[in-house]
């Protein structure tokens, strides 16, 4: 968390990521609409650019510590809103997953959007803009443009290109998640004002690090907290705050399915992880335990339903419902087992679900029909298609191996140990209460939700893929074409990647989520001041954590 | 004189040029052609008002516009300010005129004449300090309106429109004067600051002093005077309130913004709005900003704002929601509107300084309604620009229904809508978010902070039907066998929505410059009143030693 390791020699690549999809989206606006080639081979040209870019983060990143990347230049002096970028643990494979999935998206899309192309590659390379500014931006002002920015050209992606049902499905997504930001915008005003009136020098400040040291009287800061959860939340989703994501799922094209899943969703884990949680230590553990038990609510409901769904694009996107409470569950149990575990699963969780959408847009694109029961053997006729979806059900329901068993079990074990719900359970009349922390059943219902999760899975695939093809429409279905192929295989090699060698994307997470977890720790020492009536400034050593041995790649 | 003719360039060059128009008009053999003329007539005000900028900072040049003006106008640079306003709004909205006026077979003269003598009036009633320029401001202002409202003599609505606004009009002029001859009955003064001055001093002890029941003679006094200040105050509310359309003065508006001829309909919104906003600044922060002194009761009028504030938010909003046509919902959303700026303006009499210094909490809210108004001027000229440029004579532009599929007829005009409902529904990187920004932080500084959830909780409801907008024009076709808006070719209109397209986006990104020139606007302007409570006790022992 802190800057230990400040970039040498300023740079401008967190820039280049965000703005050049941007700009290019707009140049390709006025760009002339016969020439598709030519559009497809600027979008692509710039999203595989920005990809090779975005590589770059990852030199020296391995158990680097800190802010990296920095760029901080005022932006709006009057109202101290900065400009201010900055790339850590937390956030790095984020952008790296959405550089990944941008071009790979579009190409795939090529194939099935056809009609409106310019529009649709506009509105992706914004939204990649967006979605890239919203996960490296430091300053609050910053972060809520990126924040809202991204709602629009996800709007149009989903009601201009998607399903039967699109409108709406994509004005209950804005409005759900406009209705859900605007209070942590309330709630950033505020801190924004008070950080003001404390500061000695009283100027307005945005910066993360300087809203970082504000503390606040209890009930503050569970408001406060409250506005910043909800708005995240409904990002996540959350149970109960899912209710748009299936519609807006089953609605948007593949395309805006896959980034709406992989990319879009992570935006309100992380916003937990960025802000909500270290900003508002105090509130956050009192309501941790709540916090997880609706994230396990969430991995058991969303199975539970995504176990019933005749549609199969709805299945994916209740999984996702399940999956994105394991993510909670690993950021609210503040292990570091369990969070890098939930870091991790966030980018598993993109790959995988990302996949399984592009897969369910196969069939689609073939049948025009996601009905579960108007498929049976699919694997005679789709061999190909069948061993893709295969090594994507098995990452999806962790097996080892697999990129999700590593998630899943990082959670699941960290989770046991986690310090998230203590009930005394033996009185010593000299020592008072002994305590024991409920990780354990919190553990258990998540393992409970991976059991589920095979079910479901694999209920789904033994009625595509097994089985006699009594549908004859199903004979002469085409298997995977190159585009196809082309979009799966790299998918297909991340999800054994990091099944087989999760240390080499774990070992850039680990130490900024150690270091988050320090932090977390030591603010929340901080702000535990039950008399405090008024809003107050924390010094530096209360939530600079003491420094801890790096970890050394040699000490593995 | 030359100095008068200098401070008050910008509302000379109108009326020189209303004149102008005129004789133009009356002697030139064909209709039209004055559009250009005169929104030309409204950039030179606002490059006038621009280029006195600085001389408004400068002592020596106030000492002496204090006394060309005698202190019937203020030369200040919130009145710069909303002058550019006024007349950039003005502007714009004159270029749209042009070529819907011609399309629709409305081009006639007296339309821009007209119009050059509202903005004239808009801004004689924004830099109004005396209230008699109030009202004579706002007559000026409001006969002008109430003529371009209906302008379509051949529509029964516009003449419905027109009607119902001069009617509900007179009224709340008739209230607003009778606020001030009571106001000028209990002090003498029809000038604000001479009113102020009067209010903060006690019921001065009559002749008969030292007899028996002098005393509770002059509580009697006293309270009779502070009750009729607050009858006053609530009346001159009340007709300000009328103007600017905030809930529940409302009920003209959606008519009337439906009934006028669109560019009319713009150009009313955004004007009138600034000029009446301007003059409400001054009057109840220059009269009764002084929450502190004698007239401490009347200074209880954020109480009463705060329900107008409320009570149009959730109104405007509510019935907007509910709308069929994009007119009418731009006029409900225009009310809405209203009540952000009066959510802002609650805050502006809060002088406590500011933690560190950079003026008063309430220094920067009357900043907050300045930029807001710019910003609302832009986004609103734009929307209705854009419904301009989409329909054609008998194939306009209205409902929902008629921009269904415009995205793909006419892209262009389809993107620019998009830009200013967005920034009407404060999306950011708009304007408009970074304007209700402004708001919110007012009222979070002042601790509003529940006024503050209202304006987001508000704009949430907003962004719905802002958001159909889009939806009809990006994601339906339209019914088959409907009549099609079909754009029309206009180079005037199209660089219009050009113009603000650039301005919503540029303020938006890089508000910096014009909000800071609003903040140095209210800084000087608010110097006197921010000082009043410190003054007033000084002043009242000046006017001891010397009594008149």
């Amino acid at each position: 968390m802190e800057p230990t390791q400040a970039a040498a020699a300023p740079t401008h690549l967190l820039s280049v990521l965000v703005w050049l999809p941007a700009i290019a989206g707009i140049f390709i606006l006025f760009l002339p609409r016969q020439t598709p080639g030519l559009l497809r081979a600027v979008a692509l040209g710039v999203g595989l650019f920005e990809f090779g870019k975005s590589l770059q983060l990852l030199i020296g990143s391995d158990y680097a510590r800190g802010f990296r990347f920095v760029e901080n230049v005022e932006w709006i002096p009057s109202l101290g809103i900065r400009y201010h970028l900055g790339v850590d643990g937390l956030s790095l494979w984020l952008v790296v997953l959405t550089t990944f999935l941008t071009p790979l998206v579009l190409y795939v899309s090529f194939g099935s959007i056809k009609a409106r192309q310019k529009e649709y590659i506009a509105s992706m390379l914004l939204l990649q803009s967006a979605m890239i500014g919203a996960f490296v931006a430091l300053d609050l002002f910053l972060f809520y443009v990126f924040w809202e920015l991204m709602l629009v050209p996800m709007y149009l992606i989903i009601g201009v290109f998607g399903g039967p049902n699109r409108v709406y499905a994509a004005v209950k997504f804005f409005i759900y998640t406009f209705a859900g930001s605007i209070f942590m915008l309330v709630a950033i005003v505020y801190m924004v004002v008070t950080f003001k009136e404390l500061d000695p020098s009283h100027r307005y400040s945005f910066d993360y690090l300087d809203l970082m040291r504000l503390g606040f009287p209890r009930w503050t800061e569970l408001a406060l907290f409250g506005a910043f959860a909800v708005s995240f939340a409904i990002k996540v989703p959350m149970f109960p705050l899912h209710t748009w994501l299936p519609d807006a799922h089953t609605e948007a094209p593949t395309g805006g399915s896959m980034i709406l899943a992989a990319v879009m969703l992570k935006l309100g884990t992380y916003g937990f992880m960025r802000f909500a949680m270290p900003f508002f230590p105090g509130a956050s553990h009192m309501v941790g335990p709540t916090i997880a038990g609706l994230a396990c609510a969430g991995i058991l409901y969303g199975a539970a339903v995504a176990w019933r769904q005749k549609d199969f694009k709805k299945l994916v996107a209740y999984s996702s419902v399940s999956h994105l409470g394991f993510v909670m569950l690993g950021i609210i149990a503040r292990t570091p087992q369990a969070t890098t575990g939930a870091v991790l699963q966030s980018i598993n969780h993109g790959i995988s679900t990302g996949a399984l959408f592009l897969l369910v847009g196969v069939i689609y694109d073939r049948r025009h029909t996601r009905d579960l029961g108007e498929f049976g053997g699919l694997a005679k006729v789709m061999p190909m298609y069948a061993t893709f979806f295969i090594l994507v059900t098995m990452s999806s329901i962790g097996l080892p191996f697999t990129n999700g068993f590593v998630g899943e079990f990082l959670v699941i074990t960290g989770t046991f140990t986690a310090d998230l719900l203590r009930i005394p359970y033996h009185v010593e009349r000299s020592s008072g209460p002994s305590f024991v922390g409920m990780g354990p059943l919190y553990a258990s219902l998540a393992a409970l939700g991976v059991l589920f999760g095979a079910i479901y899975m694999l209920e789904a695939v033994q009625k595509v893929f097994w089985g006699p093809i009594n549908n004859p429409k199903n004979r002469k279905l085409k298997d995977l074409n190159e585009r196809e192929l082309i979009g799966l295989i790299p998918l297909a090699i991340l999800i054994l990647w990091i099944g087989l060698r999760p240390q080499d994307f774990t070992k850039s997470i680990e130490p900024d989520v150690q270091g988050w977890i320090d932090q977390y720790e030591q603010k929340r020492q901080a702000v535990t001041r039950p008399s405090a009536q008024r809003p107050w400034m924390l010094s530096e050593s209360d939530i600079r954590p003491p420094p801890r041995r790096q970890p050394r790649a040699d000490a593995r | 004189m030359k100095d008068l003719l200098l401070y008050l360039l910008p509302i000379v060059i109108l009326f020189i040029g209303g004149f102008t128009l005129m004789l133009v008009d009356a002697f030139q053999k064909e209709e039209g052609g004055l559009a250009v003329p005169t929104a030309m007539l409204h950039f030179a005000a606002a490059a006038a008002a621009l280029a006195l900028w600085p001389y408004a900072g400068n002592a020596a040049d106030l000492a002496r516009a204090q006394v060309a003006f005698n202190g019937w106008l203020a030369f200040d640079r919130t009145t710069l300010f909303l002058d550019i306003t006024i007349a950039l709004g003005g502007g714009l909205a004159t270029l749209l005129a042009g070529s819907y006026l011609n399309e629709h077979k409305l081009e006639r003269g007296e339309y821009y004449t007209l119009i050059t003598f509202a903005s004239a009036g808009c801004m004689m009633l924004a830099g109004a300090t005396d209230l008699i320029m109030v009202f004579i401001g706002l007559e000026t202002l409001s006969l002008g309106v109430y003529a371009l409202t209906g302008f379509r003599r051949t529509s029964a609505r516009s003449q419905e429109g027109a009607l119902k606004y001069f009617l509900l009009g007179s009224f709340a002029a008739a209230l607003l004067l009778y606020g001030s001859a009571l106001l000028y009955g209990m002090t003498g003064h029809t000038d604000l600051a001479g009113i102020r001055d009067a209010l903060s001093r006690a019921v001065e002890m009559p002749q008969i002093a030292g007899q028996d029941g002098a005393a509770q003679f002059v509580a009697v006094q006293q309270t009779v005077r502070d009750r009729v200040t607050i009858l006053a105050m609530v009346l001159i509310v009340a007709g300000l309130a009328f103007k600017v359309g905030a809930v529940p003065f409302h009920m003209w508006t959606p008519d009337a913004y439906e009934g006028a001829p669109t560019p009319a309909t713009a150009y009313m919104a955004v004007t009138v709005k600034a000029a009446a906003f301007g003059a409400m600044l001054r009057v109840l922060i220059g009269v009764f900003g002084d929450t502190t002194g004698s007239a401490s009761l009347a200074g209880g009028w954020p109480g009463l704002l705060v329900w107008l504030a409320v009570l149009s938010m959730l109104v405007g909003n509510l019935v907007a929601l509910a709308q069929s046509n994009v007119k009418r919902m731009l006029a409900y959303s225009s009310i809405a509107h209203g009540g952000y700026i009066l959510a802002a303006f609650v805050v502006a009499p809060r002088a406590e300084p500011m933690p560190g210094g950079g003026g008063s909490i309430g220094q920067g809210a009357a900043a907050a309604v300045l930029f807001y108004l710019l910003a609302y001027t832009v986004s609103n000229v734009g929307a209705f620009g854009a419904l301009i440029l989409a329909g054609r004579r008998g194939k306009e532009a209205v409902s929902y229904e008629d921009l269904a599929g415009l995205g793909k007829r006419h892209p262009a005009v389809a993107l620019a809508l998009s830009f200013f409902v967005l920034s009407l529904a404060g999306m950011p990187p708009t304007v408009g978010f970074f304007a209700k920004y402004n708001v919110i932080r007012s009222a979070v500084e002042a601790g509003y902070s529940w006024l503050a959830l209202a304006v987001v909780i508000n704009s949430a409801m907003g962004v719905y039907y802002y958001l159909r907008v889009m939806v009809k024009m990006y994601m339906h076709d339209p019914q088959p066998g409907a009549v099609r808006a079909e754009p029309m070719d206009s180079p005037a209109t199209s660089l219009t929505l050009i113009a603000a397209a650039f301005m919503v986006l540029v303020l938006g990104m890089m508000p910096q410059r014009f909000y800071g020139y609003a903040l140095e606007a209210v800084k000087l302007a608010a110097a006197p009143v921010a000082a009043a409570p410190a003054d007033a006790p000084a002043a009242a022992a000046a006017e001891a030693g010397n009594p008149r």
